[in-house]
């Protein structure tokens, strides 16, 4: 019987197992691929860690620090090892894990920590119209095959999503040698990071195709062309602004999605809005014992923050385990209000002693400047300014204990303005 | 020389080519494509319909009645899957309740067994997601669903272990007769001579008649059907097929759950003049939507995983057309198979042989004809006992790759080595499910890619997506040691 089981070896799995860590437990770290570092691997560009570790530095480097930042601590790993399944009966979690060594096998565990990362959004899924020839893929795929198989899958590609892997991938494949037409996104705004839209496309010439989207793909067996047009208010194409680009390649960057389906059999509460598990400042789900981190619980536009929140997460995972006696919680809803997309935790335990605890949240528009407000029932308990307030990027907003007037529901919501 | 040439390895050519195996003789299946069934075989609704729509007295209600039946012994022979499911057809206003009791009488007629009325209360119970505008219920229980590709690709395995020949990739590019001989010239190169001309080629079929016949009797009128998939996560949201009442445009818009859980919503029905453009159009799958909300309410449509386009090959003659050529006998037209042309075929292949070749000439039913395909199981769905055996002698049924639908190493690799192996992404995607679920092979691609190329000894830049020359990883760009 395992103390913490951290499902998952990247960016999350590692931090929430270094700070669950405890000499008198019993720890496991499972983890799908063969080496440890998870996403981070592939990601061989730079600006990764400039707020956790207060420097510049490239996926893999990322990864490495840590890696080595569990190297000394004892606890077990299984690499090349899949969780199939999760159920907990009796208060016990039962793991079907499988690998070449043991086949398939169950191990227990009485805390779990889902640190298994996120997936991408797929064409099926925004129901791309069109034919569906050979050459069209998720933008961290080919992410995969250029930067870690060494393998290049197309020569003139059009992307589709101005998220983060989509603005990268524009600029590796172009310095690879392919020919980069243009990247489209159907939101007035970019879904990137700032600097991802001017170091990726505007140093390399890529037009980016704003309030735009794919209405039509050719090719029966090889994809032949791509056709985009503008959209209108209400992402409805708009008839006679379509720009038609040959290309053998289309990537996609529509947006990545908590990869949780192998833990289905649990039936935690799932949160409509992150896709991940809905949780308390802790980091617990429903289920008592569950604890979720990184981005499989909602997806990070900076890894840094990924390893903040999993530290926590393992923290108090160790502390759920260490303590003895049951306990109770006491829920009350945070909630996103106005111009908010959500907020995360969705729940405050207000049993637990906490002086104060971050509140992770996105905007739903850009803003120059503007206002985050808290609200308890009617009353605003607490505000603060941002400027540069933009849908890609992940607000925080510290809520002290103090700030608390009552047992209501808080409410977090943005003005636009000064 | 062969005594029987069949062309297209759809699922009636491929029941045709088993058919065919049951006797002495050589056959030889010709497929244009890099795998079996890539046409309307694997992009239609799955449904063994029941036989409750086609007119009395056709082809159509006698060889879908037939066929029904006989997917039961298809079940048993190929191991093929087979859900009992039943099918409700809906009502909505008088105007359609007219039509419900025409099909009943006409159910009846096509002797269709066990239809019935059901009480929209008990309707309710069975289907709690049926929408609330229905008013009356039409209950179908031999309605069945299968996973057609599948029965495709066994019944030529089955073919192949009884003697029979298959050729992927072979264009047939011209048909002559000389001296009681067909000359079938294939990739225009290769020239291939055979008693008998079977043409089973789909939404191809006129043009294929064409190389031979001065007149053809029909004309292959493509209609495109688009359909969404919904994640097997949503199984158990409709328990049966859900029709409404046909139209003169053909059986409407379905609710289908599938074999391996997912749920069908689809097709609509549009004439096109391409035989193979698959697009989905915004117009299309937004009228799909609209009609399926008169079947099922709340449809969790955020759990659309892909859609698809299948191509029917409708045909200007209102029946099948499935008749020797009026100037040469033993060239066999087997075309016009649309709706309801899976659930028809194995009836069809019994058909073309019993009634159309056997006028022709004897035929002599082999001695050792074995029937049976085991199937590959997969390790998701063996027992404890069976899961330990496979993993004792192949341990990479320890890996799991596809963890959407739980497909694991030894599986792929199961799928890659069987008589017509899984040598594409796409080819092991269809026998193996590995990239079905979610995230429709973000993760299990680049393992897939890399099992095909150490199990067949090929280069990962010949691993090819599906079809010939087209390979996803175009270019080394690592310098190698």
């Amino acid at each position: 019987m395992y103390d913490v089981v951290v499902i998952g070896g990247g960016a999350a799995g590692l931090a929430a197992i270094h700070s669950a860590y405890d000499p008198t437990l019993k720890l496991l770290l499972i983890e799908r691929e063969k080496t440890l570092g998870g996403i981070l691997k592939q990601c061989i560009h730079n600006g990764f860690g400039l707020h956790h570790y207060k420097e510049e530095l490239t996926g893999p480097e990322y990864a490495e620090r840590g890696i080595l930042s569990v190297k000394d601590l004892s606890f077990e790993t299984m690499l090349d090892t899949t969780v199939a399944d999760v159920e907990k009966k009796s208060d016990i979690f039962h793991i079907t894990i499988m690998n070449t060594e043991l086949g398939e096998a169950v191990i227990q565990a009485k805390t779990v920590i889902l640190s298994t990362g996120c997936y991408e959004r797929t064409r099926g899924a925004i129901q791309l119209p069109g034919t569906r020839p050979k050459g069209i893929m998720p933008a961290g795929s080919a992410q995969r095959y250029l930067n870690i198989d060494g393998y290049l899958v197309g020569k003139k590609v059009f992307i589709l999503g101005s998220g983060d892997i989509g603005l990268i991938m524009a600029r590796r494949m172009r310095l690879e040698g392919a020919e980069v037409l243009g990247v489209a996104e159907i939101m007035p705004y970019s879904n990137g990071l700032t600097r991802n839209i001017v170091q990726c496309l505007h140093d390399f010439d890529i037009p980016l195709y704003l309030s735009h989207t794919i209405t039509d793909i050719k090719g029966i067996e090889t994809l032949e062309a791509i056709t985009i047009s503008e959209v209108d208010t209400h992402f409805q194409p708009i008839a006679g602004t379509e720009k038609t680009f040959e290309v053998d390649t289309l990537l996609l960057s529509v947006g990545l999605i908590p990869d949780i389906k192998m833990f289905d059999s649990l039936k935690f509460d799932v949160s409509s809005l992150t896709n991940g598990a809905i949780v308390d400042q802790r980091y617990q789900t429903s289920i008592p014992g569950l604890f979720a981190c990184g981005n499989a619980l909602h997806v990070h536009d900076l890894v840094d923050f990924v390893t903040e929140e999993s530290e926590k997460a393992g923290r108090f995972a160790k502390d759920y385990v260490l303590k003895t006696k049951a306990e109770k919680r006491q829920l009350i809803t945070i909630d996103p209000g106005d111009k908010v997309r959500y907020v995360l935790p969705q729940y405050l335990d207000i049993t637990q002693n906490f002086d104060e605890t971050v509140l992770s949240l996105r905007a739903t528009e850009s803003a120059l400047r503007g206002t985050f407000n808290i609200h308890q029932g009617e009353t605003l308990i607490h505000s603060k300014k941002a400027r540069f307030v933009a849908p890609a990027e992940m607000e925080r907003l510290v809520l002290k204990r103090s700030d608390l007037v009552s047992e209501a529901p808080l409410k977090v919501s943005f003005e636009v303005g000064t | 020389m062969y005594d029987f040439i069949v062309i297209g390895a759809g699922i009636s050519g491929a029941l045709i080519t088993r058919e065919l195996s049951k006797y002495q003789g050589s056959v030889l299946l010709l497929e244009k494509e890099n795998d079996v069934g890539n046409h309307a075989t694997i992009a239609n609704s799955a449904i063994v319909h029941s036989g409750h729509d086609p007119e009395p007295n056709s082809l159509k209600a006698q060889l879908c009645v037939r066929g029904n039946a006989l997917y039961e012994v298809l079940e048993k022979e190929l191991n093929i899957p087979l859900l009992r499911t039943g099918a409700f057809v809906l009502a909505h206003d008088k105007e359609e309740e007219a039509t419900l009791d025409m099909l009943y009488r006409r159910s009846k007629t096509n002797k269709v067994p066990d239809v019935h009325y059901l009480s929209i209360e008990e309707a309710r119970t069975l289907e709690p997601n049926l929408s609330d505008s229905v008013t009356k219920v039409l209950s179908l229980p031999s309605t069945k669903v299968t996973y057609p590709w599948e029965v495709a690709l066994s019944a030529v395995e089955n073919a192949i272990m009884n003697g029979a020949e298959f050729r992927k990739n072979q264009t047939v590019t011209s048909i002559d007769y000389k001296d009681g001989i067909f000359v079938v010239k294939v990739n225009k190169d290769e020239c291939l001579h055979a008693r008998f001309v079977i043409n089973a080629s789909g939404a191809f079929a006129d043009q294929v008649a064409a190389m031979l016949e001065q007149e053809v009797p029909y004309k292959i009128t493509p209609r495109r059907g688009e359909y969404f998939v919904l994640d097997r996560r949503v199984k158990g949201f409709i328990n049966r097929t859900l029709y409404p009442v046909p139209t003169d445009k053909g059986k409407g818009v379905l609710l289908v759950p599938q074999v391996h859980g997912n749920i069908l919503i689809g097709p609509n029905s549009v004439f096109q003049d391409s035989k193979q453009d698959i697009t989905n159009t915004k117009d299309g799958l937004n009228y799909v939507k609209e009609e399926a909300s008169r079947l099922a309410k709340d449809i969790p449509y955020n759990q659309v995983i892909r859609t698809f386009t299948g191509i029917r090959a409708t045909s200007t003659y209102k029946d099948f057309y499935i008749s020797s050529s009026k100037a040469y006998p033993q060239f066999i037209h087997v075309a016009g198979i649309d709706s309801p042309g899976l659930t028809a075929a194995p009836a069809i292949a019994e058909y073309v042989v019993n009634d159309l070749i056997k006028k022709l000439t004897p035929l002599v039913r082999k001695t050792n004809f074995n029937p049976y395909r085991e199937k590959i199981k997969m390790f998701h769905d063996m027992t404890p006992e069976e899961k330990k055996e496979a993993f004792k002698n192949e341990p990479r049924y320890g890996r799991l790759i596809c963890k959407c639908e739980k497909v694991t190493e030894g599986d792929v690799i199961q799928h890659i080595h069987r008589i017509i192996p899984g040598d594409t992404v796409k080819g092991v995607k269809k026998r193996a499910r590995a990239g079905s679920g979610i995230c429709q092979g973000g993760y299990c691609e680049v393992d897939v890619i890399k099992l095909i190329s150490k199990e067949l000894n090929i280069p990962l830049k010949s691993v090819n997506y599906y079809h010939q020359d087209t390979p996803i990883l175009l270019k080394e760009t690592k310098v190698k040691k």
